[in-house]
């Protein structure tokens, strides 16, 4: 494995195809942000919409902080994403994201009380905590992606970058 | 079109200039294709074709491509996979993210970085190792549960995962359980299938069909070299092919 890596994120979104890049760090990273997902470098987190993050949780809301090292961080807004809100906390170094963490995935109150209320099959290896599953990404959750740009862009104003 | 692609890469060598011009063009590759593909925007080459305005010879190449490869996937899904039997000509969609995304990842791929993986709205390529053991660990959303996996699949680099839901098209999750079974039986609907094998775009499609498949449909594509698949009905079945790459040994239990 190389020994050199670098993290580096940026969003860009253009006739309703939003795009939001990636790149994974190891160990020995200068960045001094939490790492995304905890031990696994690779962890889902970042990139991947309905993962929580494993790290130090996020304040939430529209705060954003900064640190000597030039890290700034922002939490976007709470965007609906069909069953509920998402919010994503995202931290920047100039105009490159460097870490992007769920910060919330809530459903709906009336979403929860339906599930409440039926009988629900249960699959035989559900992981009901995704953030515990240790995973890169998720195939299939394609409803959340819209409310995460959003989110995501949202935090991108709030430290004025393009 | 909506979709949301991420991507995860391990650099391996490349500086980071040279990373940075790899997704550069990776994503202009992807709004390019979303440019002639997108039944969304009217006068996209696709929508231009699906009215029969566009001659052979006015044919963006991948058009060809796209829909010869949906032909093929047609045939060996025994026509549960069928982009012309859409209402307002032939639509590619089942197909055709899958393929963009394939197409995203291999110019990182050719660029030289170690690892990748691409998730274009669930639609998930992989190339390389990912860091630790060097295997991707991939969740499987949940059909009815917004915030969990139904499982998790592990599959080394060079394969893709594709999930179809009955939760992609709109409709709400709370519906299907008005019509959840309090028992088991034939006639339940799929609320989800995933499909893992080398090529993205035939597991994209492979998933599609899946979701209206009958239950002979999951081996047919247990006789395709290199795929397997995994399904989950609305009264909480689950159906899997032998070898279907569940995470955990005692997921296969479960495998057909």
């Amino acid at each position: 494995m190389s020994a050199r890596r670098s993290r580096l994120m940026t969003m860009a979104a253009a006739s309703g195809l939003a795009v939001v890049l990636a790149a994974h760090v190891a160990g020995g990273s200068s960045l001094a942000a939490t790492p995304v997902g905890g031990t696994r470098p690779s962890h889902g987190s970042v990139g991947t919409p309905t993962t929580t993050t494993a790290g130090a949780p996020p304040p939430n809301g529209s705060t954003t902080t900064a640190t000597p090292q030039g890290l700034r961080s922002a939490t976007g807004a709470m965007e609906q994403y069909g069953y509920g809100e998402i919010a994503v906390r995202i931290s920047v170094r100039g105009t490159r994201i460097v870490q992007a963490t769920v910060s919330t995935l809530q459903t709906a109150e009336s979403y929860s009380q339906q599930l409440a209320q039926q009988v629900i099959p249960t699959l035989q290896s559900e992981v009901l905590s995704a953030q515990s599953a240790q995973i890169s990404a998720i195939s299939g959750a394609t409803y959340t992606c819209q409310g995460y740009a959003a989110s995501v862009q949202s935090a991108l104003d709030q430290l004025g970058v393009k | 079109m909506g979709t949301v692609v991420s991507y995860l890469v391990d650099p391996g060598p490349l500086s980071d200039d040279e990373v940075s011009s790899a997704m550069a063009e990776s994503t202009a590759e992807l709004h390019r294709l979303d440019g002639i593909f997108s039944t969304w925007v009217p006068d996209s080459p696709m929508s231009r074709y699906r009215l029969g305005e566009l001659d052979a010879e006015e044919l963006p190449p991948e058009i060809p491509v796209v829909l010869e490869l949906c032909a093929s996937v047609k045939q060996m899904s025994r026509g549960w996979f069928d982009p012309w039997a859409m209402p307002g000509g032939v639509d590619p969609t089942g197909l055709v993210k899958g393929w963009a995304v394939e197409k995203a990842t291999a110019i990182l791929v050719r660029a030289g970085v170690a690892g990748a993986l691409v998730n274009g709205g669930g639609d998930v390529a992989t190339f390389g190792s990912c860091a630790g053991d060097g295997r991707w660990r991939i969740g499987i959303q949940h059909p009815w549960r917004v915030d969990a996996l139904a499982c998790v699949v592990e599959v080394a680099g060079g394969r893709a995962v594709a999930t179809s839901g009955r939760y992609e098209r709109g409709e709400h999750l709370i519906d299907p359980f008005a019509a959840v079974l309090q028992h088991r039986g034939a006639g339940a609907r799929a609320a989800s299938a995933t499909v893992s094998g080398p090529e993205l775009a035939v597991a994209d499609a492979l998933a599609t069909a899946l979701m209206v498949a009958g239950s002979d449909a999951l081996s047919l594509v247990a006789a395709l070299r290199g795929y397997s698949a995994y399904r989950i009905l609305e009264d909480g079945t689950e159906e899997a092919t032998a070898g279907f790459p569940f995470a955990d040994a005692g997921q296969r239990s479960r495998s057909a």
